[in-house]
């Protein structure tokens, strides 16, 4: 039994999970392209730059936070950027992308450090909900969303850093196999894969990383492309 | 609620789900960077006066009555179905709301909550418990626009005594003609409110500039934006709209009145003049010397208060410190200003409302900053901000003096 579980998170979960996360995306962008659009202007003043200037500087610098709270923008900052490493590392666990190669670099990126930033500031996210006031305006799945992430990062961390670390070998090329098997959707899981020692390690970081992805579409972590439209909205 | 209710009251909520708002109520991530933003909250620190806390109360029914994941596992997202406590905790997010958009300036995202509290506003004309003096003012102003001739005789006798006043003060030898009425082709139609001074001011300043204008049937205030109404919203603006249309005027110039500058300036889109404030108006004419101040400037402490729907809403920061820096010899800056400045608590219509002990605690941020400011003249340059900043001065015993701009601006005239 615990092998049909096992192949289930590792297979057929993955699939469910990316055509929630994708059609999710998709229904969210249909919504919004059939919904009528506004006549008048929403923006707000001053403009110091113009607009995808601003635009951009605002979604990225998030000056805004800046000026409210130097810690929670250390931590919104930190971990974006760890984010955006974090998907160019799962990229190249699945196939060699020279362009990601432009500074030569050990797959998996970051010498542990990435997956470690984000659990960290994953961390502060959730605790700071615990706090007041911020815990008036949490509803649960605030919490977890979060709680999710950050299990798949310890476990999505833990490989890595063991990989590293310890006498463990995570091999990237099995990873490969298994990751290219399934965008072929003519999955296999590698035998090395089921029987390595981080197999637990890697089944429960795929199983959080699935529970994370379906969920993506149907709360606020629409808000990475969103932003963009408010912030746009803001400047017009 | 009956379902008959609440399924009228979905097909409200569906008629304000626009892309702008789909985008509102998806984005915020509860980060609570706008929580203390807000002057009300300020003044009265509860949860239901933080920015996030009155739009959450819109997004929870949007979320219960409009989204899978809100009908299927409500207590993920605290989705909550429209009853009478929601309708009554619209109510007080909505309208203790003055719309300044201050905690937008907190906000990464941007985001509007007064436009989200639009869904509010409708929602509670749909349920028939909008402020009644709102809808009232509304439908006052809906009646004047279907039935204008009939107001038309009484507009004209009181401005024949506001022509009189006007040729006083810039010691002219005749009154005619001061204040023009239905002139075709003028260069400007001013459009004023129902006080004599906020259009004797302003005709002051046009003739001293010898502006080829005329003057509204019609006032710039709109309180179906304020009630939350649409249509209404619409209607009251149009008036002005079609009367600048049909005299063929090239710029339409709105009173110190902020909402009734940023609705033609920037929601109603295209049109076929151009939308100017008076203080934009009164900027220019020093700027071409058209108008003069007299010499000597005014020596007491004196401050200036941005009117939200001006500042951050519409822009027009600069224009007024220029001109006070020709007025006053001691201006001193509030603390935050500009986009940052706090609201006085009077906009949205709030003013008109019985809810002064609200609205003297809600502008507890604006006394603290006149307080630091130590000045002893507070201008501002719109109608609602000066109600007030003198409600605050009352109510908090302050010993400063409340001035107009336009009415400083035309009482310093060199004539
Ligand atoms: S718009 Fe102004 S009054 Fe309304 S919630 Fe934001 S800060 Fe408060
Ligand atoms: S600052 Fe913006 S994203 Fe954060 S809670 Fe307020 S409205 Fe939501």
């Amino acid at each position: 039994m615990w092998n049909d579980i096992y192949y289930f998170i590792m297979v057929p979960m993955v699939y469910i999970a990316f055509a929630t996360f994708a059609l999710g995306i998709l229904f969210k962008f249909a919504v919004v392209a059939f919904s009528p659009g506004i006549k008048g202007k929403l923006g707000a003043y001053p403009r110091r730059l113009p607009r995808p200037l601003g635009v951009v500087k605002e979604a990225f610098a998030v000056p805004v936070a800046f000026r409210k709270s130097k810690v929670f923008w250390f931590f919104i900052v930190a971990y974006h950027l760890s984010f955006a490493l974090l998907v160019i590392g799962h990229l190249e666990l699945i196939d060699e992308f020279a362009a990601l190669q432009v500074i030569p670099h050990q797959v998996f990126l970051g010498a542990g450090w990435v997956g470690i930033v984000l659990m960290v500031s994953t961390l502060y996210f959730l605790f700071r909900r615990f706090r007041y006031p911020y815990n008036a305006i949490s509803v649960p799945e605030d919490y977890l969303i979060l709680i999710l992430l950050f299990f798949a990062l310890f476990f999505g961390s833990h490989m890595n850093l063991a990989s590293r670390h310890l006498d463990f070998m995570f091999d990237v090329s099995k990873m490969r196999d298994y990751l290219q098997s399934l965008i072929a959707l003519r999955p296999v899981l590698p035998e090395d894969i089921v029987s390595s020692y981080h197999n637990i390690m890697l089944a429960l970081h795929v199983l959080f990383a699935n529970l994370f992805l379906m969920l993506f579409p149907f709360g606020k972590m629409v808000h990475s492309v969103f932003a963009f439209c408010t912030l746009n909205l803001k400047r017009k | 609620m009956e379902k008959e209710k609440i399924r009228e009251l979905k097909s409200l909520i569906a008629s304000r789900l626009t892309r702008p708002m789909r985008y509102y109520l998806d984005t915020c991530t509860r980060c609570g960077l706008c929580y203390d933003t807000c002057h009300a909250y300020y003044g009265i620190p509860k949860k239901e006066y933080s920015p996030v806390g009155r739009a959450e109360v819109v997004r929870r029914a949007v979320k219960k009555h409009f989204r899978p994941s809100g009908r299927l596992f409500p207590y993920w997202g605290d989705a909550t179905a429209l009853d009478e406590r929601v309708m009554d905790e619209m109510k007080e997010a909505a309208f203790s709301c003055t719309g300044c958009r201050r905690c937008m300036m907190y906000c990464p995202f941007g985001i509007d909550m007064p436009y989200i509290l639009g869904i509010a506003k409708v929602l509670l004309i749909g349920y028939g418990n909008a402020p009644e003096e709102l809808v009232m003012l509304a439908d006052a102003a809906v009646e004047k626009g279907k039935s204008i001739d009939e107001f038309k005789e009484g507009f004209l006798s009181v401005i024949g005594d506001m022509e009189l006043e006007v040729q006083k003060r810039l010691g002219l030898p005749s009154a005619d003609g001061l204040i023009p009425m239905e002139k075709k082709n003028a260069d400007v139609l001013f459009v004023g409110l129902s006080g004599a001074h906020s259009i004797i001011h302003p005709a002051v300043i046009f003739n001293a500039a010898k502006e080829n204008w005329t003057l509204s049937f019609f006032e710039a205030v709109n309180f179906g934006m304020f009630a939350g109404d649409p249509e209404k919203m619409q209607f009251i603006a149009d008036r002005v709209v079609n009367e600048a249309k049909a005299l063929g005027v090239k710029e339409v110039v709105i009173v110190e009145c902020g909402t009734a500058y940023r609705i033609p300036k920037f929601l109603l889109g295209p049109l076929p003049f151009k939308v100017t404030s008076i203080v934009e108006k009164i900027h220019q004419y020093l700027a071409e010397n058209r108008i003069r101040m007299k010499d000597g400037a005014i020596a007491e402490p004196l401050t200036y208060h941005d009117p939200c729907q001006l500042g951050r809403n519409a822009g027009v920061f600069d224009e007024p410190r220029e001109i006070l820096a020709r007025l006053a010899s001691d201006y001193r800056e509030m603390s935050p200003t500009r986009e940052y400045n706090w609201c006085c608590g009077g906009g949205g219509g709030l003013v008109a409302l019985d809810n002064e002990e609200f609205r003297i605690k809600s502008g507890k941020a604006k006394k603290d900053q006149i307080d630091a400011t130590g000045a002893k003249i507070v201008v501002s340059a719109c109608e609602n901000c000066i109600l007030q900043l003198n409600t605050i001065k009352d109510g908090y015993g302050l010993d400063v003096e409340v001035r107009s701009l336009s009415e400083l601006v035309a009482e310093r005239l060199a004539v």
